[in-house]
């Protein structure tokens, strides 16, 4: 004891930030790779003609932002994380975990100390010296946690992501209003998904059946696209930034700029749109072709998103 | 009962500027073996009046702080010991470890003269000062007057237990509404 004891003590503040989270499970790091390299299946379309490609590419816009895709099961049990307790410190300070996933806290140093939420949703009473505590978790949730005797030993644990065996187990049909961004954006998301192939779809019938009721139905939809979707991206910006360093890199930087720019694109349209609904016209051909790429982007878009929160 | 808080007040303070002061004047620069001594008197202090606090106090929350006090100063105690032994450095006494004693000597008799609910606010108001105090210590005699770097390192480890003890007493004094 004596000597590891001053080895506590006589550590580098280096020494004691070193201990990062250990996956035991290194499956998950080499899936998102395979995610990046493997393109985008839905960016590539079917060969569907005329109207059966657009109602084609508006269900899979709607499915994929609705994010009821199909998703492989993740082996049931999940990955086991280490957080080091020592010097008076959690290290890391902030854990992200998915779903069904255990932490383990393991108590390297030589005083007593607790993993308390603040939120009261967990306690580990006194964990002595040399011991260690664990929990597994199921519901997503970021919770900020301190030691009790030691009030200014804060740290973090977030619990996101793709939903496993055990996680969909647990689902329950409680009501629970939304309050963090992983519940507003895929919320919001689906208004955006939802309305710009509507609209166009709904433009597209009022030129064959030559009806200004789809038409007018149209420039609403487009005007509502375009109010919510930038909430939709502020809650996205919202999400990233809660999130931190734990996303995939190069797909979340697509995805949030790609997002950002469809606000834009979304605005845009709008106005677009009022002009020709002011003059009780018809959009023209243009216009028609500019809201397809835009539904294109937002699939894309979609399944970025998706593949983000599914991990596939 | 506001009158012997203004007291302790005043009189802590004056104890505080002193034992700046004496550190200034006196000791302006600990020597290795003075501030491994520094270190285990402030620690012995609060093991004392820890263990006099779970012989007064009935209340919970104060046995709780007491006994954890007393754990955690006893280990780093042991550390610091351990440290001593291994540096070959022998701990010995100060003028700041002649005042803090002085200053420890006071208030156990000023807490031996209380009881139930007075003394709890005591000890917990007391408490919070004494980690401020020795926080301050730490940081602007200890540390930057150790010479070696061990024992500086050692020190500057002890800053977040004592930072969390003194959050951890301003917890227990604002749950005792004594402000």
């Amino acid at each position: 004891m004596p000597s590891n004891l001053r080895n506590r003590w006589v550590a580098s503040k280096n020494d004691c930030f070193c201990v990062g989270v250990m996956r035991r499970n290194q499956q998950d790091s080499h899936e998102y790779d395979r995610t990046v390299r493997s393109g985008a299946p839905l960016t590539t379309p079917p060969p569907l003609q005329g109207r059966r490609r657009i109602l084609g590419a508006a269900a899979v816009a709607f499915l994929s932002a609705v994010c009821v895709g199909a998703q492989d099961a993740q082996p049931a049990g999940g990955t086991n994380h280490i957080v080091v307790i020592k010097q008076v410190h959690f290290n890391p300070a902030r854990v992200t975990v998915k779903p069904g996933d255990t932490v383990k806290w393991e108590n390297d140093d030589i005083f007593s100390h607790t993993v308390t939420a603040e939120d009261g949703s967990f306690d580990s009473g006194l964990i002595d010296p040399g011991h260690s505590w664990q929990r597994t978790f199921t519901n997503t949730q970021t919770v900020s946690y301190h030691c009790r005797p030691h009030p200014n030993m804060k740290a973090t644990l977030v619990v996101q992501g793709g939903k496993n065996t055990s996680q969909r187990a647990s689902v329950t049909l409680k009501w629970s209003p939304p309050r963090t961004p992983d519940e507003f954006h895929p919320i919001l998301v689906n208004f955006t998904a939802a309305l710009l192939p509507l609209a166009l779809f709904s433009d597209i019938l009022g030129r064959i059946f030559r009806r200004k009721s789809f038409h007018h139905a149209a420039w609403w939809m487009v005007l509502y696209a375009a109010v919510i979707t930038p909430l939709t991206a502020a809650a996205g910006w919202w999400w990233k930034l809660a999130e931190g360093s734990d996303l995939p890199a190069k797909v979340i930087t697509v995805h949030q700029w790609l997002g950002t720019a469809a606000v834009m694109f979304f605005v845009t349209l709008a106005i677009w749109r009022w002009r020709i609904h002011k003059r009780d016209a018809s959009p023209s051909f243009a216009y028609l072709t500019f809201t397809l790429i835009l539904v294109l982007a937002v699939v894309y878009q979609g399944s970025l998103g998706g593949r983000m929160v599914f991990g596939k | 009962m506001k009158l012997s808080r203004l007291c302790f007040a005043t009189v802590f303070t004056f104890a505080v500027l002193i034992a700046a002061g004496e550190v200034k004047t006196y000791a302006q620069a600990p020597t290795d073996p003075q501030i491994a001594g520094i270190v285990q008197t402030a620690n012995q202090i609060d093991i004392n009046h820890a263990k006099l606090a779970l012989q007064k106090t009935s209340n919970p929350q104060v046995k709780e702080f007491a006994n954890q006090m007393i754990s955690d100063h006893t280990s780093l105690q042991k550390s610091v010991n351990d440290l001593a032994k291994k540096l070959g450095v022998t701990p010995q006494d100060s003028p700041t470890s002649k005042q803090l004693k002085q200053q420890a000597t006071d208030e156990t008799k000023k807490l031996t003269s209380l009881r139930g609910d007075a003394f709890d606010k005591e000890y917990a108001s007391h408490e919070v000062a004494y980690h401020q105090a020795v926080i301050d210590a730490a940081k602007t005699t200890l540390i930057p007057n150790a010479k070696n770097a061990e024992l500086k390192s050692a020190v500057e480890g002890a800053a977040p237990l004592l930072q969390g003890h003194l959050e951890h007493a301003q917890q227990l004094e604002k749950s005792l509404g004594s402000k």
